[in-house]
């Protein structure tokens, strides 16, 4: 589902060059749920962020489904992110302005394959499915760290996408939190054969996963299933 | 853009109005509302004084078409024959002569140079509303002699001592006093002042009307000559119409329109109004464009964070430079609104109560082609403002963004 071939991303600050990724090749395949783990700095957002369309690596290649992600506009990147890619972000990256509902259903508005009443009843479902549903009117404000997570979540699958991408969705919240949150990307990994890519470096989230990588340096140092 | 772009542009816009900062976008809708009223007011004000004088001139000077001597000519001769060919053209409601001539008042120990005006009373009446401004006494009858009516300025005020006046005056003449007119020819009589008028134009107010049968026995010259013969058209006749029919029978005096006179005694004046207004203008576009400029550019650096997020999740860039390009048509839309609604109480107000100043009297003229004129033209310059920092930021990649 997912081919990366010797990925590299250099940032340049000044006369510094820092090589974040270093020859990544990686193959992902579909209804995986894999961690990507590694101390501090090993280049795991990085690397996610180059898989979620969200920066441009230096060199390689990342195919999607067959698809050379280097070759696509910014405007087919964005429909691609639309369409195909969810994500959960650490800080949850809810938008302040908007209640629970209208966050979760803001982008499946935005698909032309959604009429009203499809992204309405897919909202409130995934929404129930979250314990969210009595709160829907609420402002992320409102929310407990573990609450918004869950809706950050809820806006990445509400819709379907092929590959779900979180970045240390747990680092915020406490260990109660945290397994409900990690419980809940199971059960979507289970029940929708959902691909998940999550970073963390959480030691015990590994019982969660099916394939771990570990990353050191930019490099992948191990690529063992659990 | 399709319609579901535009509609969640349109969401973000208004959830971001609804739930931002209250007090910022209540003191933009403020600033864009005082910058319309402020685009509007001046030139508003201006056309006011503009309307008054022109339709003070029409009122108490002109009436629509003015009827003066040949280039040369001292008066309009053979005046009854003139009247009576003017008098039979279709369109014309009347017309009527007009003789002044320069006199000495005396009342008490006051001495006041004046222009005498002699006018056909029953006539004039049809030409102007100077019988409707009588403040105190009566008009004059058409063969009243020996009576006068005279400015409220000229009668004056006897609470004013001479030396502080602002203008001379009689120094508190009332009706039925008796006041000496010497017409400098020779011919001095006393009158009875039958009337005192108040028009708010300073010409009017500074003289004396008699009657055309009293100034006869005055200057026996003013019997068939005039100064100048004032015209009035009937309704739905413009002042064009009449003064072409008039130069087409044969009127061989100069004729001329209000607008005519006007242009050649108000032009400059007229040109400097519009240069005034012109700048005003464009001071309150600057002023609001570099507000709501401003506005948007911090709204867009304080959500660039969120820009970063919309942008990865999905929304086209195009959607999120509409959202804000939609705050600000919401908020000059509104700031319109209150602008619009200044203006008109303000319209409302100097309706009731004019800028009175000795030379004129002004309300604030407002046309609804005025209102929509600068209402658009204030809407433009909003959307400039806000399109340009949403624009920049939108474009910005997202790693960029999110790190903000």
């Amino acid at each position: 589902m997912i081919k990366i071939e010797n990925l590299e991303k250099i940032y340049r600050m000044g006369s510094v060059e820092v090589r974040a990724l270093d020859g990544i090749n990686l193959g992902i395949g579909k209804g995986e749920f894999l961690g990507i783990m590694g101390a501090s700095g090993s280049g795991k957002t990085t690397l996610l962020h180059m898989l979620g369309l969200l920066d441009y690596p230096t060199s390689g290649k990342i195919t999607i489904d067959g698809t050379d992600i280097g070759t696509l506009s910014d405007y087919e990147r964005t429909m691609f992110r639309l369409y195909r890619l969810g994500y959960v972000f650490q800080d949850y990256a809810l938008v302040p302005d908007l209640t629970v509902n209208e966050n979760v259903c803001l982008s499946a508005m935005l698909r032309k394959d959604r009429t009203p009443e499809q992204y309405g009843v897919s909202c409130d479902d995934i929404l129930r499915k979250i314990g969210m549903y009595d709160r829907r009117e609420h402002l992320p404000r409102e929310l407990s760290g573990g609450q918004q997570q869950r809706v950050s979540i809820a806006r990445a699958i509400v819709n379907k996408p092929d590959i779900l991408f979180a970045d240390e969705p747990c680092a915020n919240l406490d260990t109660e939190n945290s397994r409900m949150v990690l419980d809940l990307f199971k059960e979507i990994n289970e029940e929708m054969q959902q691909t998940i890519v999550m970073v963390s470096h959480e030691d015990w989230h590994k019982d969660y996963f099916h394939r771990i990588v570990k990353l050191r340096d930019g490099k992948v140092v191990s690529d063992t299933a659990t | 853009m399709g319609k579901k772009e535009l509609k969640v542009a349109f969401l973000l816009a208004l959830r971001s109005l609804q739930r931002g900062s209250r007090s910022s976008a209540i003191l933009t809708i403020l600033i864009v509302g005082m910058c319309f009223t402020n685009m509007i007011f001046l030139p508003g004000l201006f056309n006011g004084i503009g309307q008054s004088i022109t339709k003070q001139v029409v009122d108490y000077e002109v009436g629509n078409v003015l009827v003066s001597p040949k280039s040369g000519d001292q008066y309009v001769t053979d005046l009854s024959a003139t009247l009576d060919l003017i008098n039979g053209m279709p369109g014309v409601e009347r017309a009527t002569p007009h003789f002044t001539k320069g006199a000495t008042l005396t009342y008490r120990q006051r001495i006041l140079g004046v222009s005498v005006r002699a006018i056909s009373p029953n006539d004039e009446k049809y030409v102007s509303p100077l019988y409707t401004k009588m403040i105190a006494g009566s008009y004059l009858g058409q063969d009243d002699t020996g009576e006068v009516i005279i400015g409220k300025p000229v009668a004056g005020d006897p609470s004013i001592r001479q030396e502080d006046e602002f203008q001379p005056s009689l120094g508190g003449v009332r009706v039925g006093d008796s006041i000496t007119i010497d017409y400098g020819n020779g011919y001095v009589k006393d009158y009875r002042v039958k009337g005192i008028f108040f028009t708010g134009w300073s010409q009017a107010d500074s003289a004396v009307y008699t009657t055309s049968t009293d100034m006869a026995l005055a200057d026996p010259k003013s019997v068939d000559n005039a100064d100048y013969i004032t015209v009035k058209a009937k309704p739905g006749y413009s002042e064009t119409f009449i003064k072409n029919e008039l130069i087409q029978y044969g009127v061989t005096p100069k004729v001329q329109t209000t607008a005519d006179l006007l242009a050649k005694n108000l032009g400059r004046a007229l040109q400097s109004f519009a240069i005034i207004n012109m700048v005003s203008l464009i001071v309150s576009i600057i002023i609001t464009t570099v507000v709501l400029f401003i506005v948007i550019t911090i709204k867009t650096i304080n959500s660039r964070r969120q820009i970063g997020i919309l942008k990865a999740i999905g929304v086209d860039k195009e959607v999120i430079m509409h959202s804000y390009g939609f705050q600000v048509m919401i908020l000059a839309v509104l700031g319109i609104i209150l602008g619009l609604i200044i203006a008109i109480a303000l319209a409302a107000y100097m309706t009731i109560h004019p800028v009175v100043t000795p030379e004129w009297s002004a309300t604030l003229y407002l046309t609804p082609m005025d209102l929509v004129m600068n209402s658009l033209i204030l809407f433009m310059a909003a959307l400039v403002a806000g399109y340009v920092p949403a624009y920049q930021v939108s474009r910005e990649d997202i790693q960029t963004a999110m790190r903000a």
